[in-house]
C-alpha cells in the first residue's frame, strides 16, 4: 500500500497551503526571480561540460599533482603509478602489507586496465567480484563483501579542490565495497579526474536531464578514511568506515 | 517532542557553570573549533568567505521566499524517483508516519543517523515504544543513547562527556573492560554496532541539504554510520525540517565549501552522500524503499514572521555555538530543549512558544560574534532584541517577561535620555542615590530591594563628580572649533 492513510500526515496541497498562508501568498505561483540554473537546459549544459572538459584537458598534469598533494592531506595513502602493470603490483604490495585473505573488489571497466583480479589469486588472495550475476544474488554479494579484509573500486570522478573520490553506486559497483571492509583501495585514471565540485555538479545536472531525469540513486564523496572526534574532540580513523584508504593514481 | 526543560535555564546555568569537567569540555570548544574555523577562512581568503557567505544567504532567502515552490518541486522530483514524501505538520504525525512504516513492513530493528529533527521529535522513544530496538550509530549520539541524555552540542553531541565518562558507560552498558583509550571506545562502538548495521531493517537519517532540482538528500558525515544508514537495510527513512531546500544541484558546492569549515574547521568530510531514490533495478545493493518525511512543527510560524525568518536560513553548523560567551560558559543542556546556544536561543521559543522559553532571548550579551560568524549570515543579535521586545511589550501576561519594575526604569531612562533638562537631574539623583549606597566607589551590590538582583553581579562604577554638560559649558564650548564655518 501506498499513498497517506488518515491522520499519517498531511496530503501535499494541505501543506504547500500552511507555507503559502506564512508567506503571505493567496495561491501556488513561480518564483517572482526565475531561478537562473533551474532554468537551464540539456543543451544548455552540455556546452557548459564541454567547456568544464576543454579546461581540464588543457591543465590535466597540474590537476593530477593537485589531486594528489589534497588526497594526502585528507589521508588518503596517494600512490602514483605510471601504467596498469605498476598499479596492479602496488594493489598486490597494498593487499599484501594489510595482511587480507579476502578481497573484494567491484565489476568496473577501470579494472580491464588494472588486471589485479588474476594477480591477487596468484598471490594467495581470495577475490571476490562484487556483483550478481546468474547464479549469485544480492544475499551472496552482501556476504562476500561482508566477509572481505579490503575492497578494490575505480572512481567515477576524482575531485582535485577537495581530494574526494566520487562514486556512483549502480551494476557491477556495491555501495558497501568502499565502505564495509576496513581498508580501501581506489584506483584512479587520469580522466577520471575534475577541477572541483563546480565540475561535478555540473556533470551530474547534465547526466540527469539527458537522461530523462535519472542520474542514479545513489551518489557518495569519500575524502579520505572514516573518522570521529566525538570523544574529548580527539580524531580516531576508522570508526564505521575504513581506517585505511589508498589512493592508486595512474598518471 | 523531547522534554522541554526551558523554563530552567538560570537554575540550569548555575549548575553546570560549577562543573569543573564541564567548562574543561567548553574550553576546547572556543579553541579547537573556532580556532580551526579561523584557520580554514584564513586559507581559502577571508575576501572568498564573505563572497561564499553572500552567495549563500542570497540561495537561502531565495528559497525561503518561495518555498511552497520549491516544496512542490521536490516532492514532484522524489517521486519521480521512486521514493516516497510525506508531509507532517507537527511532532505526532511525523512519528505516526515513521511508526505505521515501522509496523508495516515488520521492522525489527532501526539503525539511525546523526538528526537533530529526530531529537525535537523524540522519535527513538516513540519507536521503542512499539517495540522496535533502535541504535544511534553516530558515536556522539550513540554515546548519549547509552547514558539516557540530550544532545549538548549540534555536531558534537557528547562534548560535555570526558573520555573516563565514556570509559565507565561503555564498561556499565555494554560489559567490556573499562578503558580511558578513545581509540579502544570507537572500536568497542565499531563491533557493537556492525551487527546492528547488518541486522536493521530500516535505517533513519537525518538531511543536511533537500535539493529540488533532481528531488536528492544530502548528508554530510565523517565516521561512515551516514553510509551505512543509507546502504545497508531495506528500507531507508530521510527526515527533514521543511527549510532544508536548496534550489539546484549546483548550489550544493558552496554549501559544502562553508557547512564543514565553519562547524570544525574541517576542509571537507569524509563523506558526502547523496540518496535520489530508492535502488535502482540493476543496482548490486541499497534499500527498495525509500521515504522522506518533510516535517513543519512550528516552522511555518518563524517562516510567516518577516523579522524571524532568516532563522530558518540556519545549516546547523554550530559555530555561534563555538565562539558565543554565553554557550561556552553554559553549555548546551542548561538550554533546555534540543538546539542550544544562539540559534538555539531564537528556533526555541519560537518552536515551543515564548512563554516557555522567557530566559532564552536574554541568554547573550549582544556582542555579535554569532553574527560575524555565520555562514549564512543570520543577524541574531537582532532576532533576539525582537524576541525580548516581544517580551517586554505582550499583552499576554503569561508572555511578559519584564517586570514592572524594569519597565518603569526603562521608561524613565527613554524619558530622562529624550530631553536635556530631564537627564540633568536624573544624573543629579543618581549621584545622589551613590552617596546613599555607595562604598568607596561606585555602587555595589544592594542587598534588598528591586535592584538587588541587577547589581548582585554587575557594579556601578562611580559617576564623575561633573557631568559632561557641566565640563563643556564650563571649558569646552568656548574653546577650538568655534570659528568652523559650515
Amino acid at each position: 500500500m501506498t499513498g497517506n492513510r488518515a491522520g499519517l500526515g498531511v496530503a501535499k496541497e494541505e501543506f504547500l497551503a500552511q507555507v503559502r498562508n506564512a508567506l503571505g501568498k493567496r495561491a501556488a505561483e513561480s518564483p517572482s526571480r526565475p531561478y537562473p540554473r533551474l532554468e537551464e537546459d540539456a543543451d544548455q549544459l552540455g556546452q557548459q561540460a564541454l567547456e568544464v572538459w576543454r579546461r581540464i584537458e588543457e591543465n590535466r598534469a597540474g590537476l593530477l599533482d593537485r589531486l594528489a598533494d589534497t588526497a594526502a592531506l585528507r589521508g588518503w595513502n596517494v600512490h602514483r603509478v605510471g601504467n596498469g602493470e605498476e598499479a596492479v603490483g602496488r594493489i598486490v604490495a597494498i593487499v599484501t602489507e594489510a595482511g587480507v585473505r579476502r578481497v573484494a573488489r567491484s565489476a568496473q571497466e577501470v579494472f580491464e586496465d588494472v588486471p589485479v583480479h588474476r594477480a591477487l589469486a596468484e598471490a594467495g588472495v581470495n577475490v571476490a567480484t562484487a556483483a550478481k550475476g546468474e547464479s549469485r544474488g544480492r544475499e551472496e554479494v552482501r556476504e562476500e563483501i561482508i566477509a572481505a579484509g579490503l575492497g578494490i573500486t575505480g572512481a567515477d570522478y576524482a575531485v582535485a579542490e577537495t581530494g574526494s573520490v566520487v562514486v556512483v553506486p549502480r551494476a557491477g559497483l556495491s555501495r558497501l565495497v568502499s565502505l564495509v571492509p576496513p581498508v580501501h583501495v581506489a584506483v584512479v585514471r587520469p580522466g577520471d579526474v575534475v577541477e572541483s565540485l563546480d565540475d561535478v555538479f555540473l556533470l551530474r545536472r547534465l547526466e540527469y536531464h539527458r537522461n530523462g531525469g535519472d542520474m542514479g540513486s545513489y551518489l557518495n564523496f569519500i575524502t579520505g578514511p572514516s573518522r570521529t572526534a566525538d570523544i574529548e574532540q580527539t580524531l580516531v580513523v576508522g570508526v564505521h568506515g575504513p581506517r585505511e584508504v589508498h589512493m592508486v593514481l595512474l598518471g | 517532542m523531547p522534554r522541554i526543560q526551558t523554563r530552567r535555564f538560570v537554575p540550569a546555568s548555575e549548575v553546570s557553570i560549577r562543573d569543573p569537567q564541564l567548562r574543561q569540555a567548553l574550553r576546547r570548544v572556543g579553541s579547537g573549533f573556532d580556532g580551526a574555523r579561523r584557520e580554514a577562512i584564513e586559507e581559502v581568503t577571508p575576501e572568498a568567505w564573505e563572497e561564499w557567505r553572500e552567495q549563500a544567504r542570497q540561495i537561502k532567502d531565495h528559497t525561503l521566499a518561495n518555498l511552497d515552490h520549491y516544496l512542490d518541486l521536490l516532492h514532484d522530483k522524489v517521486t519521480e524517483n521512486g521514493g516516497q514524501v510525506h508531509f507532517a505538520r507537527d511532532a505526532e504525525q511525523a512519528n505516526a508516519i515513521v511508526a505505521d512504516l515501522v509496523e508495516s513492513r515488520g521492522v525489527k530493528v532501526v539503525t539511525k543517523g546523526k538528526s537533530m529533527v529526530s531529537e525535537e521529535l523524540d522519535l527513538n522513544h516513540v519507536l521503542e515504544g512499539a517495540g522496535v530496538e533502535v541504535y544511534e550509530t553516530d558515536l556522539g549520539e550513540y554515546i548519549i543513547q547509552l547514558a539516557g541524555e540530550t544532545p549538548s552540542h549540534l555536531v558534537a553531541p557528547a562534548l560535555h562527556k570526558t573520555k573516563e565518562q565514556v570509559g565507565q558507560l561503555f564498561a556499565e552498558k555494554l560489559g567490556v573492560p573499562i578503558t580511558d583509550d578513545i581509540e579502544e571506545m570507537a572500536r568497542v562502538a565499531r563491533t557493537a554496532l556492525r551487527q546492528k548495521f547488518l541486522q536493521a531493517d530500516l535505517g533513519v537519517s537525518g538531511a543536511n541539504f533537500l535539493v529540488a532540482e533532481t528531488g536528492t538528500l544530502v548528508i554530510i558525515t565523517n565516521e561512515g554510520n551516514g553510509r551505512l544508514c543509507t546502504s545497508a537495510p531495506r528500507i531507508h527513512v530521510g527526515i527533514a525540517g521543511m527549510e532544508k531546500l536548496i534550489p539546484s544541484l549546483q548550489d550544493l558546492a558552496l554549501f559544502l565549501r562553508l557547512l564543514p569549515r565553519s562547524a570544525t574547521g574541517q576542509r571537507f568530510t569524509s563523506y558526502v552522500s547523496m540518496v535520489s531514490g530508492p535502488r535502482g533495478e540493476d543496482d548490486e545493493d541499497g534499500p527498495e524503499e525509500f521515504h522522506l518525511v518533510i516535517v513543519d512543527n512550528g516552522r511555518s510560524k518563524i517562516l510567516a514572521d518577516p523579522k524571524l525568518r532568516e532563522a530558518l536560513n540556519c545549516i546547523r553548523c554550530g559555530a555561534c555555538l563555538n565562539i558565543c560567551p554565553v554557550y561556552q560558559k553554559v553549555g548546551g543542556h542548561a538550554y533546555g530543549w534540543v538546539y542550544p546556544g544562539p540559534i538555539g536561543a531564537i528556533v526555541t521559543p519560537s518552536l515551543v512558544g515564548l512563554k516557555e522559553a522567557k530566559d532564552l532571548p536574554f541568554a547573550s550579551s549582544l556582542c555579535g560574534a554569532c553574527r560575524d560568524v555565520c555562514p549564512v549570515k543570520i543577524n541574531i543579535p537582532r532576532m533576539l532584541l525582537h524576541l525580548r521586545g516581544k517580551l517586554a511589550e505582550s499583552p499576554d501576561p503569561e508572555v511578559r517577561a519584564v517586570p514592572v519594575q524594569e519597565r518603569v526604569m526603562a521608561q524613565g531612562l527613554a524619558k530622562a535620555l529624550g530631553n536635556p533638562g530631564w537627564l540633568s537631574v536624573a544624573g543629579k539623583a543618581l549621584r545622589t542615590l551613590q552617596r546613599a549606597f555607595g562604598r568607596s566607589g561606585g555602587l555595589g551590590a544592594l542587598p534588598l530591594g528591586p535592584l538587588s538582583g541587577w547589581t548582585r553581579s554587575r557594579d556601578l562604577p562611580e559617576a564623575p563628580k561633573r557631568t559632561f554638560r557641566d565640563v563643556w559649558d564650563a571649558e569646552l564650548s568656548g574653546a577650538e572649533g568655534k570659528d568652523d564655518g559650515e
